[in-house]
């Protein structure tokens, strides 16, 4: 007969250090456990409760600005920086990090700014309004920065210096919308009545784009193919151009106005479109005559979207005084942020590092969130990680389960929105019964209900 | 041209083919020729490029020409006559007429259309001035407008993109000709006139009209297209893979320097003469790291032992008691060790083991035959008291372990004396062989014991003497045994031949065969000489006896399989054994363990005859020789008893005797009725009201309360009739639905998944780090996006991918979301069957 007997060395079982933990045996023999579904089910629920009661996402409040805030750039190359565009032609550069202030202004403008954007490396500065205005700006080195901020902390003294960053101005003969800097190159488009590209030397554009009667309101460059960019358009055209050719590839004629669009900086391929009519479309380049999903959530007008540089979600503010986050594939919002004196959204922005969402309003504030809002912050210690890691997966696991998904998914709305979003699911509640009955009603074939993905877009242009 | 412009893009091919069937109907050089005649009456004041142009298989113009001359125009100037033609309106669709064109033409034509309007009317006017601007007569004007009265209504001033209405008809159109005539006769002319012929045959350097605006974009947007989209293609695989990945990590690209120490020194070069030359010593000096390791652990090792032993021997250096030193020192000498230690000793203490059995043998003292032991089971008091019944338990060990120590000393050192006396049958040539190597083993023995003892040091030490001398004194007792085991075979083949005798015999019953695939060189030796042996050896008796001592040896409970493998007359026992051969193979591996402790010479032959059996029997069914079977049926001819062989029922109703599945079942059915269908009440009587006055027993139960008690037992016999299980007599159907496990399952499937079994799969292993051990825990909870607060994440960087390589990071988790799945049912039927 053999005898099992518990062997241990002490060798193995004594710490190193007194902060060690003590190493303890398990048995993994699952008939030990026979609970384990149901316990980490319990898990599971606790994790949502636990989410929900962390879910702090507010991080502050910047404001400065005198007017509302047009347009946002993230410097790609420092994560503290943000620079900020006002409608009365105010540029500031915000350090988020720290202080949540302004670190320095860039005054020139004489109108509204409607565009603003950094070159990849973070040194220059672009912004264009309806001025008629293209200026350049020499961005102050981060490190330098960095001294100011300790010496003068208290005192505003930085806003003296901000005459220096002037580079370069260009007079347009017409006000733009936007302008969009390409990634790893010194090449920016500006986009108003046409659509020119320029290079940082130069005074005349190296090549532009007309494209009918209406102005381009919107234009991204593809951060995975620097040569590709997408513009929206007032006759609610999407078109993406190669600027090595001399005109654009592809057209989307679309229901309503894009007002913005962002391009998938993991999949190269894909855009996102921010539409007027409160939806988000995802194209494929490469097929254009259906969206490739439609994220639903805002009841008013998208303002403006940014991709997480994640590429698996982003984020999109509205006219309805909200911003939500969207995974890239989903057809509705993960998260919605919204404050009281918030109003509505005209920018966002999702840092560098994929940790935090900032938003611009029409309020004159820059909004700083975080993109997880249970997130916790600061250093975390490996076990802490593991811990949350844990509790994630298996809510993730639980999910589909209701009391966990009613946990999951609840946010409190503001009132405006509720009713809003009620209203719309009533209408079109009436729709589809409509739909179904003339569809019931008429010979089987000739009443068509069309796809969500195809019932906004009207054609390709060919 | 403009005309055309306007058409809607839609219908290109539509113009396309109406250009062919309505374009000019005469063929180019009958134009010609009809237009070369009329010369001189076709003077317009057309610009040559337009005549040109409508030649030219473009032909907008020649589209125009169409949709210039409605047939009803045609028709209703015939209607007309010169005087209607005075006061001439302007039919109704002249101003759709006007309308439409008039978007295309400049400003200035529209101006100049009113004028021209004025003072169209007048024919003679007209006539003048065309005799002006040609130069010509105006009878020539005259017969054209005779010999077609038909009403020239122009709007606007004739010119680029108002032709004459010859021209729209195709007749006077100007040719080359028409300028090189007036020069026919000049000096260049045939040269003129033969660059052009050549220029009309050559119509590959012809260039064309350029094409619409709308038309040349669409053409330009789609070949930009394509190149746009493979650009996009180009990446799919890539973004594919990143999409499959169970886990995007964008925390890798962090270059923060060096980490560690061990990074720094690693990149260290030597630089300075000095540096060099440590750097060369160190490189010389080649330990290898696992030779280093070895003697790292091998000191620390020894350091442990001498520390430990240091310590035990403080411990008992404190120690006061006198009695315990002594009797420390009395084990010591008593020991294995100390015996091992001084042959003389031990030579003493074997000879003291010898004498104490022989006694036991002689008088059998501890074998419960001594007039106390007797008394004691006669009267029955060992059954009853304790006291008794451990004292000859002891004393019964003793016999035991007496009897256990005498067949151990045959096998070494005294086997020489015992042999004589205990193997009176082995024959000769056993004996040699055996002797010798006992001498051998014997004189090892010493010569390990008197080697060279350090007396200080590390070796000197109790422990480590101890150490090494077993291992060498096993190694050396291994090696010996080995020798015995494969030159004892040798000498046993009468044994060996009387157990494949008896083999052999039952091998007709029921044919075992034997092929020996599996078995090792032992059996392979034995049984080759087997089979020569059998059949020049036709004695049997010595055989039997030569299996006997071997029989003698072994104890009381082994005495079955003994029987079996030396009497060949009992074959019936053996013949079942060899039918449940799973427990007769079990029984003789538990006598194997049980007969380790007894001595090797012992179990040499019994594990032989064992495993024998064993692997015959495993193997019966395969084939053999035919010379074996022969060999084996003349030797078998002579028992004549044959076996019948239980049938398969017989046997299963044997092995299976205590169990009563169907018993068992029956009950677990009814209890499982009794929990989902539980059976009602009987009402009785609660002492209550009218209890003492006796009233209520007289009553009795209420109505109420029996009527309720039928309804309910009613309803409980409807629930067992309508149960699934209540025809099935051996399965049991649950339809109890688990309220508290109801949670747990969702009605529908969740998204991914698409079939149920894929989905249960994937969540049925727990991930929680109490359920799996730690090396897996990170893997299995690993979140799809891998970030770190303040890394910039870059836009992704093009780089190829292979389509078929597999996704390299293996993640559990990634195989649930990859597989189609499906849903638990809410319902889940507990089947049991029989």
């Amino acid at each position: 007969m053999r005898i099992k007997t518990i062997s241990r060395s002490v060798d193995e079982f004594t710490r190193e250090r007194s902060q060690d933990l003590q190493r303890v045996f398990h048995n993994f023999d699952p008939s030990l456990r026979p609970m384990e579904k149901a316990v980490e089910y319990q898990r599971a629920l606790t994790a949502a409760k636990l989410e929900k009661i962390f879910a702090r996402p507010f991080v502050g409040a910047m404001d400065g600005h005198r007017d509302g805030i047009s347009c946002m750039a993230k410097n790609p190359n420092y994560l503290k920086g943000i620079f900020s565009a006002s409608m009365d032609g105010d540029i500031r550069l915000w350090d988020i990090a720290t202080s949540r202030r302004t670190v320095c202004q860039f005054p020139g403008h004489l109108g509204a700014v409607r565009g603003l954007t950094v070159s990849t490396d973070g040194n220059v500065l672009v912004s264009c309004g309806t001025d008629c205005n293209v200026r350049l700006w020499s961005v102050p080195r981060p490190s330098l920065e960095d001294s100011d901020l300790s010496s003068e902390k208290s005192t505003e003294v930085v806003h003296s210096i901000c005459g220096l960053y002037l580079q370069e101005c260009v007079i347009l003969s017409f006000t733009s919308r936007a302008v969009d800097h390409q990634f790893e190159g010194d090449l920016f488009a500006t986009a108003g009545a046409q659509l020119d590209i320029w290079n940082h030397n130069r005074s005349q554009p190296v090549q532009s784009f007309t494209s009918g009667s209406h102005s381009v309101i919107s234009v991204r460059f593809n951060p995975g193919e620097p040569d590709i960019l997408a513009t929206s358009s007032g006759d609610n055209h999407i078109s993406i151009y190669d600027i090595r050719m001399s005109s654009a590839a592809r057209k989307i004629l679309m229901r309503t106005k894009t007002n913005s669009i962002a391009w998938n900086p993991m999949e190269p391929m894909n855009f996102t479109a921010a539409n007027e009519d409160g939806n988000c479309y995802s194209f494929d380049g490469r097929k254009n005559e259906e969206a490739k999903c439609v994220h639903k959530d805002h009841v008013s007008a998208v303002m403006d979207i940014d991709f997480s540089p994640t590429g698996r979600e982003f984020v999109t503010g509205s006219y309805d005084r909200s911003v939500r986050i969207f995974p890239y594939n989903g057809g509705h919002s993960r998260e919605i942020y919204h404050t009281k004196r918030m109003q509505r959204v005209f920018c966002v922005k999702y840092s560098s590092d994929a940790t935090y969402v900032i938003s611009g309003s029409d309020d004159t504030n820059l909004r700083l969130w975080k993109a997880k809002a249970s997130e916790q912050l600061g250093v975390i210690l490996p076990r802490e990680q593991k811990k949350h890691e844990y509790n994630e997966a298996v809510k993730n696991r639980y999910k589909h389960l209701p009391e966990i998904k009613r946990i999951v998914r609840h946010r409190h709305l503001p009132k405006p929105i509720y009713k809003a979003k009620a209203e719309s699911r009533a209408m079109n509640d009436a729709k589809r019964r409509k739909d179904d009955r003339r569809k019931a009603h008429s010979a089987p074939g000739t009443v068509v209900t069309e796809s969500h993905r195809t019932r906004r877009i009207i054609k390709e242009v060919e | 041209m403009g005309g055309l412009k306007r058409k809607p893009s839609s219908s290109a091919k539509a113009l396309a083919k109406s250009k062919k069937k309505k374009g000019p109907h005469l063929p180019n050089s009958i134009l010609k020729v009809i237009a070369n005649q009329k010369r001189p009456l076709n003077s317009d004041e057309e610009d040559d490029d337009d005549v040109i142009g409508s030649d030219d298989e473009h032909g907008g113009d020649l589209y125009e020409y169409e949709e210039g001359v409605p047939e009803e125009e045609s028709r209703k100037n015939n209607r007309y006559d010169r005087h209607d033609n005075y006061d001439y309106e302007l039919p109704d669709d002249f101003e759709d007429e006007n309308v439409e064109s008039e978007d295309d033409d400049d400003g200035g034509n529209s101006d100049n259309d009113e004028a021209e309007g004025d003072d169209d009317d007048d024919d003679d006017r007209h006539t003048r001035m065309l005799q002006s601007l040609t130069g010509m007569p105006s009878a020539a004007f005259e017969g054209e407008s005779k010999s077609k009265p038909v009403l020239f209504t122009e709007a606007y001033p004739e010119g680029e993109f108002n032709p004459t209405r010859d021209v729209l008809e195709g007749k006077n159109v100007l040719t080359e000709e028409d300028f090189l005539a007036p020069l026919e006769g000049t000096p260049g002319y045939q040269k003129t006139s033969k660059q052009i012929a050549r220029m009309r045959k050559d119509t590959k350097h012809v260039v064309h009209a350029p094409l619409p605006k709308p038309q040349r974009e669409r053409l330009e947007r789609k070949a930009v297209i394509g190149l746009v989209d493979e650009e996009f293609s180009k990446w799919v695989h890539l973004v594919k893979k990143n999409r499959e990945a169970p886990t995007v990590y964008f925390n890798q690209d962090v270059d923060l320097g060096y980490s560690t120490v061990g990074a720094i020194a690693s990149e260290f070069q030597p630089r300075t003469e000095f540096e060099k030359k440590m750097a060369s010593v160190l490189n010389d000096s080649e330990v290898s790291m696992e030779d280093h390791i070895k003697d790292h652990n091998h000191i620390a090792k020894m350091r442990s032992l001498l520390f430990r032993h240091e310590f035990k021997s403080k411990r008992i250096k404190k120690i006061k008691s006198k009695t315990y030193h002594r009797l420390k020192n009395k084990d010591l000498k008593n020991s294995s060790l100390g015996a091992l230690m001084d042959p003389e000793m031990a030579k003493e203490e074997a000879m003291r083991q010898e004498a104490k059995r022989v006694e036991e043998r002689m008088t059998l003292k501890h074998r419960n035959t001594g007039k106390w032991a007797k008394r004691m089971i006669s009267r029955g008091l060992n059954v009853k008291y304790d006291g008794p019944k451990a004292a000859i338990a002891e004393q019964l060990q003793m016999n035991a372990n007496l009897s256990r120590k005498m067949n151990s000393m045959r096998d070494g050192s005294s086997s020489d004396e015992s042999d004589d006396e205990e193997e009176l049958n082995d024959g000769a040539d056993e004996d040699t062989p055996s002797r010798l190597i006992a001498k051998a083993k014997e004189k090892t023995l010493k010569a390990l014991e008197d080697d060279e003892v350090p007396n200080a040091g590390l070796m000197s030490l109790p422990f480590m003497k101890n150490e090494e001398a077993n291992e060498e004194a096993k190694r050396a007792l291994e090696e010996y045994e080995e020798w015995e085991n494969s030159g004892g075979e040798n000498s046993k083949k009468t044994v060996n031949v009387s157990g494949r005798r008896v083999f052999g015999a039952t091998a007709k019953v029921e044919a075992p065969k034997e092929s020996r695939k599996d078995s090792d060189n032992f059996y392979d030796d034995s049984d080759s000489d087997n089979d020569m042996a059998g059949i020049e050896d036709n004695n049997i008796e010595p055989v039997r006896d030569n299996a006997s001592p071997a029989r003698n040896t072994i104890t009381e409970t082994e005495k079955f399989d003994d029987d079996v493998a030396g009497n060949p007359a009992s074959k019936t026992t053996f013949d079942v054994a060899m039918f449940a051969s799973g427990s007769w193979k079990k029984m003789a591996g538990s006598k194997n363990t049980e007969s380790k402790k007894a001595s090797r010479k012992t179990r040499a032959p019994i594990p032989q005859a064992q495993d024998k059996k064993g692997w015959r029997d495993e193997e019966s069914e395969d084939s053999e020789s035919e010379a074996e079977q022969m060999v084996d049926g003349v030797l078998t001819s002579t028992s004549k008893e044959t076996f019948e062989v239980p049938s398969q029922a017989e046997l299963i109703n044997r092995a299976f005797a205590g169990d009563d599945v169907l018993d068992e079942f029956e009950k677990d059915k009814e209890e499982v009725l009794n929990q989902e269908v539980p059976k009602p009440e009987k009402p009785v009587l609660v002492p209550g009201w009218g209890d003492w006055t006796n009233i209520q027993k007289k009553r009795g139960i209420s109505k109420q309360m029996v009527q309720k008690h039928e309804a309910e037992k009613k309803e409980w016999e409807q629930g067992l009739k309508t149960r699934k299980d209540a025809r099935l007599k051996h399965v049991i159907i649950s339809e109890k639905v688990d309220k508290k496990a109801e949670k747990l399952h969702t009605t529908t499937l969740p998204f991914p998944f698409t079939s149920k079994e894929v989905f249960e799969h994937s969540m049925r292993m727990p991930i929680g780090p109490e359920f799996n051990p730690s090396t897996i825990v990170g893997e299995l909870n690993r979140p799809e996006v891998v970030k770190k607060t303040g890394v910039i994440i870059k836009p992704v960087k093009f780089e190829e991918v292979n389509p078929n390589d597999e996704v390299d990071d293996e993640h559990p988790r990634n195989h649930q979301k990859q597989r189609p799945k499906k849903k638990t049912s809410r319902r889940q039927g507990k089947v049991k069957s029989k």
